[in-house]
This record gives C-alpha cells, sequence and structure tokens, in this order.
C-alpha cells in the first residue's frame, strides 16, 4: 500500500508529466486556454490514461515478453491507445456535444499525446506490476489535469495583463510554465528516497 | 512537379513553417533531450529519418487507405520506423540510446511526424512529400542545435562534452532542468516573433 | 459492408508488413546489441577488478552474479548488478564486492537518468570512489556532512535523492546475496 501512495504523490506533484517529464506539451498548450475546455481533456486523459496503462501492461508481460516479442511493444501500445481514443471519441460526441465541439480537434491528437504513450514506456522501464501501473496511469492522468487547470486558470487573467507583444501566446505560456515548473520543483523535498 | 516546386516544400520547414517554432509541434522531446548538444543532433537526425521514411509510405498508400482508419494506419507506420531507428541506436550508439532514454520511442507520438502525414503527405505525391518531411525533419533538428548548445553552455559549461567556460563559472543548473528548458524556448519564441515584426515593419 | 471489410483488411495488412519489418530488423540487430551489453559489463568490471582473468556465471533464483578468479585461480569476489528506482528513473549499477563479502571494490553506473549536473553527478569518479573498500558487513550509510564512519559515504550536494537511491539499490542487494552466497 505505501509504494502505491508513493507512486501515486511523486507522479502527481514531483515526477509530474508536464513539468517533469514534458510529455503532453502539445495538447498543454493547445487547450489550456479555458478552464472548461482544459477539464475535460484533462478527464479524457485521465480516463485513456489508466486504460491504456492497464492494456499494455496487460499485453506486454502476459503476451510480448512470454513469447519473447518485446520489439513489437511500441507498435502495440501506440494501437491500444489510438482504439482506445477513437471510443472515447464516439462516447464524448454523444453524450455532451458542447464538450465535444470545444476540445475539437484536440480530441483524436489525444493519440499523439505523448503522456500516454509516455506512461505506457515508463511504466515497462519502471518494471511496475499491474496495479502500480494502473494507479501511475491514473496519477499521471490527474497530474496533467492538474497542471492543465492551474494553467488555464493562469492565462485567463493572463488575457488582461499587459504584456510585451512580441511575447503574446505560446511564449508568455512556455514561460509561466517554467516558472511552474520551478515552483513544482519544491515539492521534491515530499519524498526523502 | 517541378524542381523549383521541391524546393519550394523543403524551405518551407526551415523557417517560415518551422514545424515547432511556427506550428508549436514537436514540444515535448524539444524540451526534454536538449539538455547536451549530441543528444539534440541525434534527436533530430532520428526524428528526420522518422518523418522521410513515414511521408514515404503515407504517400504511396494514401489512396487505399481508408479515412476511417488513417490515423491507426499511420501510427503503426510511423512505430514501424521508430522501432528501427530505436534499434538502430541501441546496437551501434549505445551511449546516444542511453541519454536519449525513453524520449527514442516518444518519437512516436512527436506531433510532427503525424502532423505531416495527416496534413502533407496523404494528400501529395510522393517526391513532394519527402522533400517536405526532409525540410521538417531538418528544420527541426536546427533549433534542437541551437537549444542543445545554449543549455549545455550554460548548464553545465560544455559543448559536445568540452569544457568550455572559465573554471570561475559557475554552471546555472536551471537550464538543465525542466523550468530551464520551458524559460529558454519562451523566450526563443518571442526573439523569433520579435524577427518577424521587425521584417513585417521594414 | 465491404467497407468494413476494406478498413479491417487494410490495417491487417499494414500491422503484419511492419511486424515482418521489425522482425527482420531486430534479427539483424540482436547479436551486437546483445554483444554491447556484455561488453559493457565485462568493461566495467574489468575497471573495478583489473587482476580479473576469468569469470564464471551463477545463476541464483535468475540474477546474474559473476565469480571472478584472477590468473591463479584465486577468487577475486563477486561482481553482481543491482537495480532500482533513482530519482528520475532507474538506476543500473555494477559492483564488485571481495570473497569475504565486507568490502566493496567498486561501482560502476552501467544506466540511469538522473538530472545532468545534479544527480548525473553520480557517474563521476569523485562520488564513486567513496565506493572504493567502503565496509558493507553493515549497511551502507548515505550521510549530507562529514563521513565519521567507515561505512558512510557523502551525499552529492543538492542530489540527495539520487545518493541515496543509489545507496540503497547497493543495500538491498547486497544483504540479497550474502543470503544467496551463503546458500550456495
Amino acid at each position: 500500500m505505501k509504494d502505491l501512495i508513493l507512486i501515486f504523490i511523486s507522479t502527481v506533484l514531483i515526477n509530474n508529466f508536464v513539468l517533469y517529464y514534458f510529455l503532453g506539451i502539445c495538447p498543454f498548450l493547445g487547450v489550456s486556454g479555458k478552464i472548461e475546455s482544459a477539464f475535460g481533456m484533462g478527464v479524457a486523459v485521465i480516463f485513456v490514461m489508466t486504460i491504456a496503462n492497464a492494456l499494455s501492461w496487460l499485453i506486454y508481460h502476459l503476451v510480448l515478453v512470454k513469447m519473447g516479442l518485446g520489439f513489437l511493444a511500441y507498435l502495440l501500445f501506440i494501437l491500444v491507445i489510438a482504439a482506445l481514443v477513437q471510443i472515447v471519441e464516439m462516447f464524448i460526441r454523444k453524450f455532451s456535444p458542447p464538450l465535444y465541439r470545444a476540445l475539437g480537434i484536440f480530441l483524436p491528437l489525444i493519440t499523439v499525446n505523448c503522456a500516454i504513450l509516455g506512461a505506457t514506456l515508463l511504466m515497462v522501464t519502471k518494471n511496475y506490476n499491474f496495479i502500480q501501473s494502473v494507479v501511475y496511469g491514473f496519477a499521471g492522468g490527474l497530474g496533467f489535469t492538474l497542471i492543465i487547470l492551474v494553467m488555464a486558470g493562469i492565462r485567463e487573467d493572463l488575457e488582461y495583463a499587459d504584456i510585451p507583444s512580441v511575447f503574446k501566446g505560446a511564449a508568455i505560456t512556455l514561460v509561466t510554465t517554467g516558472l511552474l515548473a520551478l515552483i513544482f520543483m519544491g515539492f521534491s523535498g515530499l519524498i526523502s528516497a | 512537379m517541378g524542381r523549383q516546386n521541391l524546393m519550394t516544400e523543403f524551405i518551407k520547414g526551415l523557417w517560415k513553417d518551422h514545424p515547432l517554432m511556427r506550428q508549436l509541434l514537436g514540444m515535448c522531446s524539444t524540451l526534454a533531450i536538449t539538455t547536451t548538444v549530441i543528444n539534440g543532433i541525434s534527436m533530430g537526425l532520428g526524428v528526420t529519418f522518422v518523418i522521410v521514411s513515414t511521408s514515404f509510405f503515407v504517400s504511396i498508400i494514401r489512396k487505399i487507405v481508408p479515412p476511417q482508419v488513417r490515423i491507426a494506419v499511420y501510427a503503426a507506420i510511423i512505430a514501424t520506423f521508430v522501432t528501427i531507428v530505436d534499434i538502430f541506436f541501441k546496437a551501434n550508439f549505445p551511449k546516444i540510446s542511453e541519454a536519449l532514454g525513453p524520449y527514442v520511442p516518444l518519437i512516436i507520438v512527436n506531433c510532427i511526424v503525424l502532423g505531416r502525414c495527416e496534413a502533407f503527405a496523404c494528400k501529395n505525391g510522393i517526391w513532394a512529400s519527402v522533400w517536405d518531411g526532409l525540410g521538417m525533419g531538418l528544420g527541426y533538428t536546427w533549433v534542437l542545435i541551437v537549444l542543445g548548445t545554449i543549455r549545455e553552455l550554460l548548464g553545465s559549461g560544455t559543448i559536445l562534452g568540452k569544457t568550455i567556460m572559465p573554471s570561475v563559472y559557475n554552471p546555472l543548473v536551471v537550464m538543465v532542468l525542466p523550468a530551464g528548458a520551458f524559460l529558454l524556448l519562451g523566450f526563443l519564441l518571442a526573439l523569433m516573433n520579435r524577427l518577424e515584426q521587425k521584417k513585417q515593419v521594414s | 459492408m465491404k467497407e468494413t471489410i476494406k478498413i479491417v483488411s487494410v490495417l491487417t495488412i499494414v500491422c503484419i508488413l511492419c511486424a515482418f519489418l521489425l522482425a527482420f530488423v531486430n534479427n539483424a540487430a540482436r547479436g551486437q546489441i546483445a554483444s554491447n551489453d556484455t561488453k559493457k559489463i565485462e568493461d566495467a568490471i574489468g575497471k573495478l577488478a583489473p587482476l580479473f582473468k576469468k569469470t564464471e556465471k551463477l545463476n541464483i533464483a535468475g540474477e546474474e552474479i559473476y565469480k571472478l578468479f584472477d590468473a591463479k585461480g584465486e577468487v577475486l569476489g563477486y561482481a553482481f548488478l543491482a537495480k532500482g528506482d533513482g530519482y528520475q528513473g532507474v538506476i543500473k549499477v555494477l559492483a564488485v564486492i571481495n570473497p569475504q563479502i565486507d568490502k566493496l571494490e567498486g561501482i560502476e553506473i552501467i544506466e540511469s537518468v538522473e538530472t545532468p549536473g545534479l544527480g548525473a553527478r553520480i557517474k563521476e569518479d569523485f562520488f564513486r570512489n567513496q565506493f572504493k573498500n567502503l565496509k558493507v558487513s553493515v549497511p551502507i550509510e548515505c550521510v549530507k556532512e562529514n563521513i565519521t564512519q567507515d561505512n558512510q559515504i557523502k551525499a552529492i550536494s543538492s542530489a540527495t535523492i539520487s545518493s541515496k537511491s543509489l545507496v540503497n539499490i547497493l543495500n538491498k542487494k547486497i544483504s540479497e546475496l550474502k543470503k544467496q552466497l551463503a546458500n550456495q
């Protein structure tokens, strides 16, 4: 149990996917403009990431490793993710058309959200067991959502700030993210090895 | 298609439609691996190889792929070539493979690659796609090298592993940390906007 | 229906072709990768125990432990691989220990992805040299200040987590090793 809590805290706060591993920056820059769409994206990522990690773990450890086909891992992981995203897309389109419109082109782009493939790959390198992998996927998605929400809040205020014209748009977002990353470094003292 | 047009497809990736600075694609690996110059070079070339070869194949099969599964098909092709790059690095350059770590497989989800398949290769001929891919790849590479150079120089005081800064220089460790990467890229983007603005004024 | 068949068949064909291509490339490169790995481990052992002439691979519970002999056939010690979580990712370290299993001959970092300039300094000589002749009959301790005991090492400043993780990885493996070798 202790290791699960450790994985959870360190994945959400310390080794955050966005701020630490630089994963999922594209959707992060794309949908962090409004809190609403940021939240939708975050929820979709949590969902896809948790399930993708569970499925990938099963495929990797029960099929690929047993048959010595480790080199097919990347191919299968990305296919699992692509299929999952398709399902989520259909689901959101059916149940929440406004959310579907808000997320627009970013839903198909979740397939290429590095955070999701990144989570499955890291789960393999870190040699997690099944439960740990699922927790890792969930915490990773939660950490992503946390950052994207914080960022959306800041950016909504930035709209009214008087910033130099050359910094408008992505530049100021990146600088703000850098400052956020510095702040989150403070969390690294939370867990001592 | 004439030579002139192929040239245009190639050139546009280097500055005008630069994948990173203009389209903001492929941020993850850019920020993550540019802690040293050599990482930047190898990552850039790896990505270039993947873009060129996937553009080539996607362009060949563009007429027979049903639109509903095109993303999955592209992803499968990309994953294949990325695995090849990964195996190639592991076999021939184990040191680099180690330094890049999980970011080699992450080329699969580098939006630049899929972006080019989706925006260009699936609509254009083989040669145009290859040149377009090459331009985008090399455009990406030069920014990685610039970022790698600045971060390695300021963060560790070295370039390509050789000490450049005088020994009194106390490395700005933040430059090799994630935070420094975000800040630096933010300022570079601002600089690029500035250059564009000047161009428009004059 | 015709549409579905087309979708399924295109996707299947592409995947099969990709899998074949990968199998081919993987086969071609597998030997090279394996020999790279072996060479790396042998180089590392060579640095830590320059006198070794022959190794014997002991297979204990699926773990690879190498028994090292010098030219006369005397046992020089054991080399073992230990692996665990560092600050950012997995640290894989090769260590050589004396035949009595109470003193380290030294360590080499085989794999690590610690922060460059901070945690990555675990690879540097000033840090690694502390493990030479380190007493391991009791667990190694990692201290921030000056060393007072001969089972202590000094952590890299502002990279305490990486240093401590490495020590934990070694301690865990050494205590396992003691049990395993005692059973032999």
